[in-house]
């Protein structure tokens, strides 16, 4: 390096050392970059969550974009093969023979499995990744599918089910039911395929060997397309393939779609709102550099007069200005990546284990674009005050000293002198007037950092309905549900075992409602996949569940559905639609539709509108609502002592839903760092105006002013622009709410009924409102202490 | 160190008792055991090179700064263990300070300048703007009352400094250099004023490197040499 830049950067190094005695300063711009480079950090590595693996895996595996079931008795060979040549299909693969298996491991029921023949886990279609232990390559071996089934996590769009390959390692043995012979089959391996098109595979002759007599054959037909983006786009291809075969020949049909939407994960649903704090946290975090820079700038216009008059360009003076911001806008955003891809490990980790895919950090290259971003974006504030300073004369700066008054505000203080207000408060309250730029950006700071806290508690609040509407936990406290084997076929509970329930609850006085759950699948005429349905054995009107149109059921023929239901299908509230129940159609109409955030199409009716639903196989699980004050602990410790622990139905609440606790963690803890910012935000403002006018504090005091009026005083100084600020943070935050949370809801794909989002009445909106009040006072105290403490002969020779 | 001591007349408004000042710590003392005092009625001037502590003679006066050591009596009180709350309340009361370079709040007009220490001190509305409206008048500057101080000359803008600091009725008038950052005919006009209110028996402390001042308006100089008072008092010719 030449002298000449060793003395240009040295200069710099010495006009600099002085502004490093404002440490307040680094702190306020090191906290309010580390929020919002924390909440852009999370915010990135969420995104990423939400597409990057699930797409990236999709294209490297070639996944299908439908899954055909055929009904191998009604297609031969050569249809099938046939249908590659369709004018949609881009490639396709299979036949692939399949059984669907009742299966136990270690004497204990382990669940249905759907397992396919295939020789080998690569091909054109469905490239199936083989993650531990090797392909089956005999009889008596099986590769499990080892992404966990939906529900797993208990978030919004996770509905509950057994979880495949979860609970065995490589070498289990699994018993094969209502088998002759009851097969054993040992676990060799565990693969992955993007879309779940198994939950397991076997040698292809090793099928005929696992399938019930008299069930019939079956086989599957993978498949891409040429356009398969919605699920119109998939039921139409669905269609091409169903006509091009015979009559009755396709059984089912599985869409990419909904594999996609089911690993849409928590991650992605958590995203609206961690944008929309990270956006709060990029606006202040612009306005307070700039306000600290300009402020510095204003307040050292004499130093600035002095070091140019000794010789430091204008360009080192505005490189020693940024420098000023560059070592504690480094250290916040630094840490800020630190804090973000810390957060982000929590929430990512769920959906990071439905793949194996992703990672269970953020993206390098969200740390690399949220520290990037949030340094240049502090440059560019500090550059504008940087420049003033550059381009001010030497001799103006010296002869101004401090910032030269413009005579604004004397009609703010007239304005107070006339109110009578005592002189502290009309002294305070008129001040802000002097200085509107400086503050415009405290009335920003203090409504972003308001609109923030606001915002956190109604989405909490929001979030708790959800959580409340989706566990059913308001009104159904307990539930009862199989936890071990039956007596009945296939090992389900046998009519006295389900009788013993009816009767234990009946015994129980705190038993107000229950109803018998029944649950199987049920496929209707234009969604791929198969629709869930609930019949109840009873009235339901009392589980509470949120409509979000139409009503609860409550005729003959009538059921209610989910989002997921309307949108695959296509049809609206108060439509009709026939249903087949096994081989029987049953038409409905549609009453409403409720909140059940789920990928799978859901329907819930009665045992009479769904007949055939209620047979001891699929009863599910009973409902009980309690009489008040009934305690559900009690109760539940009651229920089971009477049907003993013998039985298979076992009383247990309902369960908590681990995403909306996360996810109100996480939102507090957002709200909590975007407020401190505000706070520090208006310290900051406040200081350097206590600072510039340390000189007039003296006065006051040599005049007379107490402690306690001085106090009062600055902290008026900032109870104009927070009340403004206030009035402003209302609406704002209620919109935010609103808009977030659909945001949400459309991520989860489902609506939500209206009661989520108003959850502002007036009056606690107005308390809410303080929130602005409490950041300014909070960051005006520290300041206003030190002024009211200050003693008048120092403040007096201050200039 | 031979404690050096003024002879003063009458009941004391004023009364210091080996007062020292020291800003940092091993640096020379600002005061050192300085002991004076100043009778009800009397014109005081204090006297002193650039540097000599006549200023921080006034601040401790004034309870704007707190001795190191020593003792602070006014009015009949020790300042120097008041609290700032009660601090505060005694300057508005009982003294009333006029600074060299006047230190008016730029934002306010004449009128509410003049009102604030009677507002602070929780005087009447009425009473206080009365009371005003009487000094502006006898400062000669009532046509002014609802203009800016930046609108007016030195010497306008020291009357309304010396109104302000009347507002209350102190028993006690400082000034530091009250006719510093003024032109002579200025200064002299001030002068002539603060005369006329020591005749009416205000009493005054005047801060002055000006021997013309001090001969002109003082009954007695105290000089102030390095923080230590250096001779007997001067009397004033008749």
């Amino acid at each position: 390096m030449s002298w000449l830049t060793v003395s240009w950067f040295g200069a710099i190094r010495t006009a600099t050392g002085g502004l490093l005695r404002h440490t307040m300063q680094a702190v306020v711009i090191g906290m309010v970059l580390l929020v919002s480079t924390a909440s852009a950090t999370l915010g990135f590595a969420l995104l990423a969550a939400s597409n990057t693996p699930f797409t990236h895996a999709f294209g490297a595996q070639r996944g299908a974009d439908v899954t055909v079931t055929v009904n191998a008795a009604r297609a031969s060979s050569a249809e099938l093969a046939a249908t590659r040549s369709l004018g949609g299909v881009t490639a396709a693969a299979g036949p692939f023979d399949e059984a669907t298996v009742q299966v136990q491991a270690g004497g204990q029921p382990f669940g249905q499995l759907v397992l396919a023949g295939r020789a080998s886990p690569g091909g054109a279609v469905d490239d199936v990744v083989l993650n531990a232990g090797h392909w089956p390559d005999g009889p008596g071996q099986v590769v499990l599918d080892a992404s966990p089934g939906p529900g797993q996590d208990g978030g919004p769009g996770q509905d509950g089910g057994p979880g495949q390959g979860g609970g065995t390692q490589l070498g289990s043995t699994l018993s094969v039911t209502g088998v002759p012979g009851a097969p054993d089959l040992i676990v060799v391996g565990f693969a992955n395929s993007i879309t779940n098109t198994a939950d397991g595979w076997v040698t292809p002759g090793e099928v005929a060997r696992l399938r019930a007599p008299g069930t019939p054959a079956s086989t599957q037909m993978l498949y891409r397309f040429a356009q398969a983006g919605s699920y119109a786009q998939v039921r139409a291809d669905v269609a091409e393939v169903t006509t091009a075969l015979p009559p009755g020949a396709v059984a089912d049909a599985g869409s990419w779609l909904a594999a996609q939407d089911a690993e849409t994960g928590n991650g992605a649903i958590m995203e609206p709102f961690v944008v929309a704090f990270a956006l709060i946290g990029l606006v202040m975090a612009v306005l307070i550099v700039g306000n600290v820079v300009s402020g510095a700038v204003v307040a050292g216009y004499h130093r600035i007069g002095v070091l140019k008059s000794i010789g430091l360009t204008p360009a080192q003076v505005v490189v020693a200005y940024l420098s000023r911001v560059g070592g504690p806008a480094l250290a916040g955003c630094v840490a800020g990546v630190v804090a973000g891809n810390l957060l982000a490990v929590s929430v990512l980790s769920q959906s990071a284990a439905a793949y194996r895919v992703g990672s269970q950090q953020a993206p390098w290259w969200g740390s690399v674009a949220a520290l990037a971003g949030m340094l240049a974006l502090t440059a560019l504030a500090a550059l504008g005050p940087a420049l003033r300073a550059g381009r001010l004369s030497a001799a103006e700066a010296i002869a101004a000293g401090r910032a030269p008054r413009a005579g604004r505000g004397y009609a703010a203080h007239r304005l107070a002198t006339r109110l009578r207000l005592p002189r502290p408060i009309g002294l305070g309250l008129a001040a802000p007037f002097a200085r509107p730029a400086r503050t415009l950006v405290s009335l920003a700071a203090i409504a972003f950092g308001a609109t923030a806290v606001i915002f956190a508690f109604g989405l909490h609040s929001s979030l708790s309905r959800a959580a409340a509407s989706q566990t059913l936990s308001a009104m159904v406290p307990v539930q009862l549900q199989p936890f071990g084997p039956g007596a009945g076929p296939q090992q389900f509970p046998d009519a006295a075992q389900d009788a013993a329930v009816t009767a234990a609850l009946r015994a129980q006085p705190g038993t107000r409602y229950d109803v018998a759950v029944y649950e199987d699948e049920v496929k209707l005429p234009g969604i791929a996949q198969g629709v869930n349905a609930q019949a109840f054995g009873g009235d339901a009107s009392w589980i509470g569940y949120g409509i979000i149109a139409g009503h609860w059921y409550d005729a003959p023929g009538e059921v209610d559905v989910n989002t997921a239901f309307l949108t695959q299908s296509g049809l609206a509230v108060g439509d009709t639609a026939t249903v087949m129940i096994g081989a029987h159609p049953v038409t409905v109409r549609i009453a409403g539709e409720v909140f059940h955030p789920s990928h799978q199409p859901t329907l819930l009716g009665s045992v009479q509108t769904l007949p055939g639903l209620a047979t001891t196989a699929n009863l599910q699980e009973y409902y009980v609502g309690l009489r008040p004050g009934t305690g559900a602990a009690a109760y539940i410790q009651a229920v089971n002592a009477r049907l003993g622990s013998r039985g298979p139905w076992q009383a247990t609440g309902p369960d908590g839903g681990q995403f909306y606790q996360i996810a109100s963690a996480l939102i507090g803890l957002l709200a909590l760092m975007v407020a401190v910012a505000a706070g520090l935000g208006v310290l900051n403002t406040v200081l350097m105006t206590t600072r510039d006018r340390v000189h007039d504090l003296g006065i006051f005091k040599a005049l007379g002013m107490r402690p306690g009026q001085m106090l009062t005083m600055v902290v008026c100084w900032i109870a104009g622009p927070a009340v403004i600020a206030a009035v402003i943070a209302a609406p704002a935050a209620v919109a935010l709410n609103t808009a977030t949370l659909r945001a949400m809801a459309s991520t989860a794909h489902t609506g939500i009924p209206a009661s989520f989002t108003e959850v502002f009445p007036p009056s606690r909106l107005a308390l809410l409102s303080l929130a602005a009040l409490a950041i300014a006072a909070a960051g005006a105290l520290l300041p206003a202490g030190w002024a009211a403490r200050a003693r008048p002969a120092t403040a007096l020779r201050a200039e | 160190m031979r404690q050096q001591s003024v002879p003063a007349a009458g009941g004391d408004v004023i009364r210091l008792d080996g007062v020292t000042k020291t800003y940092q710590a091993g640096s020379p003392p600002a005061l050192a055991d300085v002991s004076m005092s100043v009778a009800a009625g009397e014109v005081v001037a204090v006297m002193g090179p650039s540097g000599s502590g006549k200023s921080t003679l006034l601040n401790l006066i004034a309870g704007l700064d707190r001795p190191t050591a020593g003792t602070v009596t006014v009015a009949g009180r020790r300042i120097e263990v008041m609290g700032e709350s009660a601090l505060a309340r005694f300057r508005a009361r009982h003294v009333g300070i006029v600074f060299q370079f006047f230190n008016l709040l730029d934002d306010l007009t004449v009128a509410d300048n003049v009102l604030l220490p009677a507002q602070l001190a929780g005087a009447s509305r009425r009473q206080a703007r009365a009371r005003a409206g009487e000094l502006l008048a006898r400062m000669g500057i009532e046509q002014h009352q609802n203009a800016y101080p930046a609108r007016l000359s030195g010497g306008q803008r020291q009357r309304v400094a010396i109104a302000r600091a009347l507002v209350n009725s102190p028993e006690l008038l400082l000034a530091d250099e009250p006719t510093g950052a003024l032109d002579t005919a200025s200064g002299l006009q001030i002068g002539r004023l603060l005369r006329e209110l020591n005749a009416g028996g205000q009493t005054l402390v005047l801060v002055t490197h000006d021997p013309g001042l001090a001969g002109r308006y003082a009954a007695r100089t105290v000089r102030l040499v390095d923080g230590q008072l250096a001779g007997a008092g001067l009397e004033v010719p008749a």
